[in-house]
């Protein structure tokens, strides 16, 4: 086991900007961001085709990814919380996970060097 | 005409000819509307089928229109005037010449808006197979039957029966044909539930299905200008003076107004249902407008366009309730657009006629067209699509079906950048359907 820990951050979508930045700030530029939707605390919305209503509980939402060694995880997630928050429901959740090993693919090296 | 040496007639079938040309490339060019409206409000798993369907609609379809249907409508328009017809002049097109085959292609280009129609009602669930055999009945037969009893100057056209550019011939006959073989497809998978209450299936692009609207649109000025077909005329007296032009601009600005009143009805309706002005909705009603003015448009007041072209759009959304109430998943809401509006156009014709007053016989004309062109259409699709049904040529399997129809049945994925399609990747073998009583069976 390393120190290795990985924040996965479950955020709206236009939160991304300010979350991009805050991590920065806090010392953990690399991330990986992909589009994803899910269902938590957010109420349903009406969805319309040809007039007829329908119920979207399944929200857009952007998944941030982010491995960190020699930065605290706890510290990223506090600068996502801070950068995504709007106090309503539907801002998402962190989660921040422990990491065995790391390889960066280009030169071999593994552990903590290859985050 | 006498400072130049030229013969009027000459003139006259040059400048005919030419209209005739651009009016008929605009009708073609409706074809490409029909790809875009229907690949619009179909799933992102089933637009490369679509797609092909609406290519070889005109592929099988125009080819069947020439062959066969072309005689068979002078046959059916003999027969049926009573002024007899051999099937050797029926046939003698074969070797009509250039400008005989000009007015043919014209007529082509309209039967094969007919036959388009049928693919959108029966979406995402047709087998191609299937509908490319009912397409080249439709080019061979359905539609030449009916252009046979009217245009062609068979029973309903010695009635007096009126339908100007074809609200009833083309467009109530394509849209029952699309009734009546969505009906016996039977509904899309999780279309409805087992209390019959339906659910929704949202298209995958809302905006391929309003270009295709305006495409549509566009090519309209195509099918009822060009309806008046003939821009001059050669009088007694040897000089040149306008023949249908002499009210084309009637046709026109009545085929402008109309969308307005089709897509306000249409958009009025969804603001009372829901607060919201529909998209799709207003798009609908903007067609149903330019169908509501297909039997009208040489004769019709510019208010009375507006008039019916507002029941037309508000009739969209009431019409298509009702056959979602009945079980009938016509996913592009053909019905509705095309069938009966066109009726609504056909019955609405002695009552905004310019040109003569209100009569109760030309009503009663007018009804026996509509129920006749009607039955036609519902009896013969019924009896195709019974058979294809009994072939199991009807509809894909339940399996190609949920997996959709680009990847079972042509090996094709349309938009390899939204899914797990990219190559050397496993692949996404099981559809993802989501169990949340939501009421939503979206494939994203």
């Amino acid at each position: 086991m390393t120190d290795i820990e990985m924040v996965v951050a479950y955020i709206r979508p236009d939160s991304l900007g300010a979350v991009k930045q805050a991590v920065a700030e806090a010392g953990a530029p690399s991330i990986t961001v992909s589009n994803v939707s899910g269902r938590g605390s957010q109420p349903a919305k009406k969805g319309q085709w040809r007039g007829e209503e329908y119920t979207v509980d399944l929200h857009q939402k952007t998944k941030v990814e982010c491995v960190v060694a020699d930065v605290d995880g706890h510290d990223v997630a506090d600068a996502i919380r801070e950068a995504a928050h709007t106090g309503d429901p539907g801002d998402g959740k962190i989660f921040i996970l422990p990491v065995d090993d790391a390889i960066q693919v280009r030169t071999g090296k593994t552990g903590p060097e290859a985050v | 005409m006498t400072f130049l040496q030229v013969d009027p007639s000459v003139v006259a079938e040059g400048v005919n000819l030419l209209w005739v040309m651009v009016a008929t490339f605009l009708v073609f060019f409706m074809h490409a509307g029909f790809g875009m409206l229907e690949s619009g409000q179909v799933r992102s798993k089933n637009v490369a089928n679509q797609l092909t369907k609406n290519v070889l609609t005109w592929g099988v379809g125009v080819l069947a229109y020439f062959v066969v249907g072309v005689g068979i409508s002078a046959v059916v328009a003999g027969v049926t005037s009573g002024s007899g017809v051999s099937l050797a002049s029926a046939y003698a097109y074969y070797t009509g010449g250039s400008t005989a085959w000009a007015s043919i292609l014209f007529g082509a280009a309209f039967s094969m808006v007919a036959a388009s129609i049928v693919s959108g009602a029966v979406a995402e669930r047709a087998q191609l197979r299937g509908y490319l055999l009912f397409t080249v009945l439709v080019g061979a037969l359905i539609y030449p039957v009916a252009t046979g009893l009217t245009w062609g100057g068979g029973f309903l056209a010695t009635l007096g029966f009126q339908d100007f550019a074809g609200a009833a011939v083309v467009h109530m006959t394509g849209g029952v044909c699309g009734l009546v073989a969505a009906y016996i497809v039977g509904p899309r998978v999780d279309k409805f539930n087992d209390d019959g209450s339906p659910n929704v299936i949202p298209g995958h692009s809302l905006p391929y299905a309003i270009l295709g609207t305006l495409i549509l649109a566009f090519g309209w000025y195509g099918f009822n200008v060009g309806t008046a077909v003939n821009v001059f005329q050669v009088t007694d007296a040897g000089e040149l003076a306008l023949a249908d032009y002499a009210y084309a601009g009637r046709v026109a600005i009545n085929t402008a107004l109309v969308m307005a009143t089709g897509s306000i009805g249409a958009a009025a309706v969804s603001v009372l249902r829901s607060g919201k002005v529909d998209s799709l909705m207003t798009a609908n009603g903007l067609l149903a407008g330019l169908v509501s003015v297909c039997s009208i448009a040489a004769v019709a007041s510019w208010p009375a366009t507006l008039v019916v072209g507002f029941i037309a759009g508000v009739q969209v959304v009431l019409v298509f309730d009702l056959l979602e109430k009945f079980g009938i998943d016509d996913v592009c809401a053909v019905f509705p657009v095309h069938g009966s509006a066109g009726a609504l156009s056909a019955l609405a014709y002695p009552f905004v006629n310019t040109t003569s007053a209100f009569s109760i016989s030309q009503l009663g004309i007018q009804a026996v067209g509509v129920v006749v062109l009607a039955l036609w259409a519902a009896a013969i699709t019924f009896a195709i699509y019974g058979l294809l049904k009994a072939l199991g040529w009807a509809r894909v399997s339940a399996e190609h079906e949920r997996e959709g129809l680009d990847s079972s049945e042509h090996g094709i994925v349309t938009y390899p950048e939204f899914g797990d399609n990219s190559v050397g990747s496993a692949g996404r073998t099981t559809s993802t359907t989501a169990a949340d009583g939501s009421g939503v069976a979206d494939d994203d």
